[in-house]
């Protein structure tokens, strides 16, 4: 360890190197003339003690040296003498240091921006620990076509127990609660969750404690924890909150804790409550009611693909245990699987957000060749000071790693800029995105994403100094002084290699240009698609009645007609309805159903069908089409015959060639008779419909409760003044219920798509961000090749040649690196197109109008570029340029 | 045969750490007249030499420096031993033992061959 304390002090000592090479001097003087005085004790005259003391000490000058040697750390030394020489070279030329610093920055910003948001969404979720360790445990029906849906008691109680395969594992419903200790009634986002939720995802509260085991019972005493926004937004972070008793549903609960800022899952949350399910619930008679996210724990030891498997034998041994139902299961092809959390929470946003990486990825790399390109004028200019440096002694190691440190320092700071663009631009993003795609996201530069954000400085200034580096390694001082600066700028190789660079970030450029031209054109088209509803015009709202107050369909009932009462009154409004699962409302309930007069075949799956209830005007207030038999009227009620409405995909899958008008079908209400067939509704994804065929149920003739609805009102054109209309109905009917979530159905078909658009924006942004900077490297080659080319444009000029001929010469050398480039781009952007594949709707991936409209775009912006120089070229003086050399 | 014998550097930086083992704290000039004394003057040193010795071994924490006043009054550099250079000298002497040890009995093995 001793020579580490060496370079240690070594190091140290570079600093402070001057005055330490002070004292050296004083000691060898001192030294000196201790000897002269010893020498003269000796009985020699001064002179002669002076020089026999000099003389036995030996070579001053090389003392003095070896212990300068010894002093500091030469390669340190020279490395801050690089950089300070690179430092004062970019005070001296601004321009240069301003476009390199900006054009890093912005390659460096933007993948630090996205990767902030990657590193949230799909590598460190806040506030959970070791997230590759948690499973979703889903279920599907593969002949029904519901592929992953949620779980029932008893089948969380078995993960719960597989205590071999999870360390824990925890089951939660959404409870949206109406808190009503505030000065106007609101609803909060709630979840009910089994006692060890927190333990499957390491949570912890900041204060207070979670549910206890014995709090997670019907009968146990209502508590609460926190989610830390809400503490802080409803509460204003008061540390005294706990122990507090609030009112939620009008039913006390209690506060207990506290959670850390990090962790709201299910995102948005405001507060969690224990779900204190009834023993019963658990009874195998309940396998196949499936109503809870049921999230486990792997063991360390246990990999996921185990986990999955264990499941599996789960599956079976349900099947085959003789649980009621389990045969109707079995033809449905029932199972239970995993999926990993991180996949299951980042759902959509996964694949938008890994495009978005790639994105920005190339985007960094144009901005590197783009610096690249700069550099290498750079060094070109300087040729001549290098190659003085060089016949000087400076080894050509020295000069190369000082373009390092030159292309380093710029790097870093331009990624010091790119970080604070990626602050603002993340905040900005996350203000700008869907609320539901973003939520509990936060623009934050942690440590992953710094170490990130270092990782690519030092990426990026390699990857622009290691061309001119090269370059230099190659210089001859010889020639280069010989030709007085002007042999070696001329070089062919650094032109060729500038002009490659070129190429390539056309090439990118155009990859990112079809990419966004494609996710455009498929946006295009999605706005287009018909979603069988007519959204202008029709004003949402929505509200949660308290079982308390409401524990029937009869009581809901009478608040219903009481609130659509005052709103179809309302000036403007032509149709008002109350409906639970209203198109893009994130609301779906499904069941299945038998067919009076069929018995299904032996194998043949339940039939199955999506549930809505609807007051009679929905139809006329969403203008959903009649194909065949009447509406619900008001005449439809509890004491008349129960009727349904099915949408005409139901009745092409369960009669088909049959008129299922008249028909009857029996669900767990009753047996029901059809009356009336609508037009197909697309649910909650204008790209993509299940295609699943649909229920209607009317509200007035329920019996049970629903805990949430939704109001629409369909007015003639402006929904300005409803957002106060339906508040006002509402509160004239029962002045204790909040109602929220307003929305006109325009925005909530546009919501459904606000990722895409955002992605699509964002794509666009990114591409035209390359296609700037693919012109700005194209500019600068052309640029440069001019000024070399003054002379021979200049003599040609003199002998008579057109300028016409001069501007096309000039035009002609832009046009055939971008067509290159071009070329390159098309092939790239067929390899990596598949990537968006997912995204793209009724587009394919090689969409031959946006490959030709996009390299056209290309072809101009490098007309653009060239003509500039082109028109300095057409400028020269011949007399000027010859007189010049 | 009153040859002066050449000093190779490693040798040297025992010597100083025995010599201020020794004496105590030294400066530089000092430690060479000490250096000069104990070979008898067979080892004759350019001072200048030990210089870069004495840097070393102070990166080194062997031993450690700071600025007094010499005897006649004038301002030197005075080095000492610190507890890490005792210990690295403690080492090396035995080594050096050793080796001497084993050279000697060679020696004295051609010697009762003659």
């Amino acid at each position: 360890m001793r020579w580490l304390r060496r370079v240690w002090r070594r190091a140290a000592g570079v600093r402070g190197g001057a005055r330490q090479r002070q004292e050296f001097t004083a000691e060898l003087e001192s030294h000196i003339q201790m000897q002269a005085e010893d020498n003269l004790r000796l009985g020699m005259s001064p002179g002669e003690a002076r020089r026999a003391a000099v003389l036995k000490f030996g070579s001053i000058a090389s003392t003095q040296e070896s212990v300068r040697d010894q002093m500091g750390l030469p390669g340190l030394e020279s490395f801050l003498k690089d950089i300070h020489y690179a430092l004062r070279g970019m005070r001296k030329s601004p321009g240069f240091t301003t476009v390199m610093v900006l054009t890093l920055a912005l390659g460096i910003g933007a993948n630090t921006a996205i990767f902030s948001l990657v590193n949230q969404i799909l590598l460190h979720p806040r506030g959970i620990s070791h997230p590759e360790r948690l499973v979703v445990v889903r279920t599907k029906y593969d002949k029904l076509n519901l592929k992953s849906i949620n779980n029932s008691p008893p089948t969380f109680a078995d993960a719960r127990d597989s205590r071999a395969v999870f360390e824990h594992a925890g089951a939660m419903r959404r409870l949206d609660v109406n808190y009503t200790g505030g000065d106007v009634p609101q609803s909060l986002h709630g979840a009910a969750v089994s006692a060890e939720w927190f333990d499957v995802f390491g949570a912890k509260p900041i204060l207070g404690r979670v549910f206890a085991a014995e709090e997670d019972q019907p009968n146990a005493d209502r508590v609460t924890v926190l989610a830390h926004s809400a503490w802080v937004r409803i509460f204003g972070a008061d540390p005294g909150v706990v122990g507090r008793t609030i009112e939620l549903n009008q039913v006390p609960y209690r506060i207990i804790g506290v959670m850390g800022s990090g962790f709201e899952w299910p995102a948005p949350v405001d507060l969690w409550a224990p779900l204190a399910l009834p023993a019963r619930a658990f009874n195998a008679g309940n396998r196949f009611n499936e109503n809870l996210t049921v999230v486990a724990r792997r063991r360390p030891d246990v990999p996921f693909a185990q986990a999955n498997a264990w499941l599996k034998v789960l599956t079976d041994r349900v099947l085959n245990a003789g649980t009621p139902g389990a045969a109707s299961a079995k033809n449905a092809d029932w199972g239970l699987f995993g999926v990993p959390f991180i996949d299951f929470s980042a759902g959509a946003t996964k694949v938008p957000v890994l495009i978005l990486l790639g994105a920005v990825g190339l985007v960094l790399l144009i901005a590197c060749s783009n610096s690249a390109g700069l550099m290498l004028a750079r060094t070109s200019a300087r040729a001549q000071e290098m190659a003085v440096r060089a016949a000087l002694g400076a080894s050509r190691q020295r000069l190369i790693w000082q373009t390092l440190t030159e292309s380093l320092l710029l790097a870093i700071a331009g990624a010091l800029v790119g970080l604070a663009l990626a602050y603002g631009a993340t905040f900005l993003l996350l203000r700008l995105a869907p609320e539901d795609a973003v939520a509990g996201l936060e623009a934050s530069l942690n440590t992953y994403v710094l170490l990130f954000t270092a990782a690519a400085a030092i990426v990026s200034g390699i990857a622009s100094g290691i061309a001119p580096a090269w370059q230099l390694a190659r210089i001859d001082a010889h020639d280069t002084l010989k030709g007085g600066g002007r042999a070696s700028t001329a070089g062919p190789a650094r032109q060729r290699l500038r002009s490659t660079l070129v190429i390539a970030e056309t090439a990118l450029a155009l990859m990112l240009l079809v990419g966004a031209g494609l996710l455009l054109r498929a946006f295009t088209q999605l706005e287009n698609v018909n979603p069988g509803f007519e959204s202008r015009g029709v004003m949402t709202a929505m509200f949660s009645l308290p079982a308390k107050q409401y524990p029937d369909g009869i009581k809901q009932a009478v608040f219903y007609r009481e609130v659509l009462e005052r709103v179809a009154r309302t000036k403007g409004v032509t149709a008002a309805a109350i409906g639970i699962g209203i198109p893009f409302s994130q609301y779906a309930e499904a069941g299945g159903f038998t067919i009076e007069g069929r018995t299904p075949a032996p194998g043949e799956a339940t039939p199955h069908a999506d549930r809505r209830y609807v007051t009679p005007d929905y139809f006329a207030a969403l203008t959903i089409t009649l194909k065949q038999g009447r509406v619900f009227t008001e005449e439809d009620s509890l004491e008349t015959e129960h009727v349904v409405m099915i949408d005409e995909n139901l009745a092409r899958q369960y009669w088909p060639g049959e008129d299922p008008l008249g028909k009857r079908i029996s669900l767990w209400e009753g047996p029901c008779r059809i009356v009336g067939i609508t037009g197909h509704v697309l649910g909650s994804d204008l790209a993509a419909d299940s295609g699943k065929g649909v229920v209607y149920f009317s509200l007035f003739q329920e019996k049970r409760a629903f805990p949430v609805a939704s109001i629409v009102a369909k007015t003639s054109g402006k929904t300005a003044g409803m957002t106060a209309a339906i508040r006002e109905a509402v509160r004239a009917a029962d002045p204790s219920q909040p109602v929220h979530d307003f929305k006109t159905l325009d925005e909530m078909v546009s919501n459904s798509l606000a990722s895409r658009r955002l992605v699509t924006q964002l794509l666009g942004f990114f591409a035209v961000t390359a296609l700037f900077m693919a012109a700005l490297g194209l500019y600068g080659v052309i640029s440069y090749s001019v000024t070399l080319r003054t002379r021979e444009i200049g003599i040609r000029i003199a002998l008579g040649a057109k300028p016409e001929s001069v501007l096309l010469g000039v035009l002609s050398q832009g046009l055939r690196l971008t067509a290159v480039g071009v070329a390159a781009g098309l092939v790239g952007s067929l390899s990596i197109n598949r990537a968006l594949a997912s995204q793209l709707f009724k587009v394919g991936t090689f969409d031959p109008l946006i490959f030709a409209s996009m390299a056209a775009a290309l072809l101009v912006a490098a007309l653009l570029a060239s003509y500039i120089p082109a028109r300095r070229a057409l400028r020269v003086d011949p007399l000027t340029a010859l007189r010049s050399e | 045969m009153k040859k002066k014998t050449d000093v190779w550097q490693g040798t040297l930086a025992l010597m100083v750490l025995k010599t201020l083992a020794v004496l105590g704290p030294q400066h530089g000039y000092g430690i060479a007249r000490r250096i000069e004394r104990t070979s008898e003057n067979l080892l004759s040193i350019n001072h200048g030499t030990l210089y870069p010795v004495l840097l070393k071994l102070e990166q080194e924490g062997s031993i450690a420096s700071e600025w007094g006043v010499s005897d006649n009054n004038r301002k030197a550099k005075f080095y000492r031993i610190t507890k890490t250079g005792r210990k690295q000298l403690e080492a090396e002497q035995r080594g050096w033992q050793q080796a001497s040890d084993i050279m000697g009995r060679f020696f004295a093995l051609r010697g009762a061959e003659e």
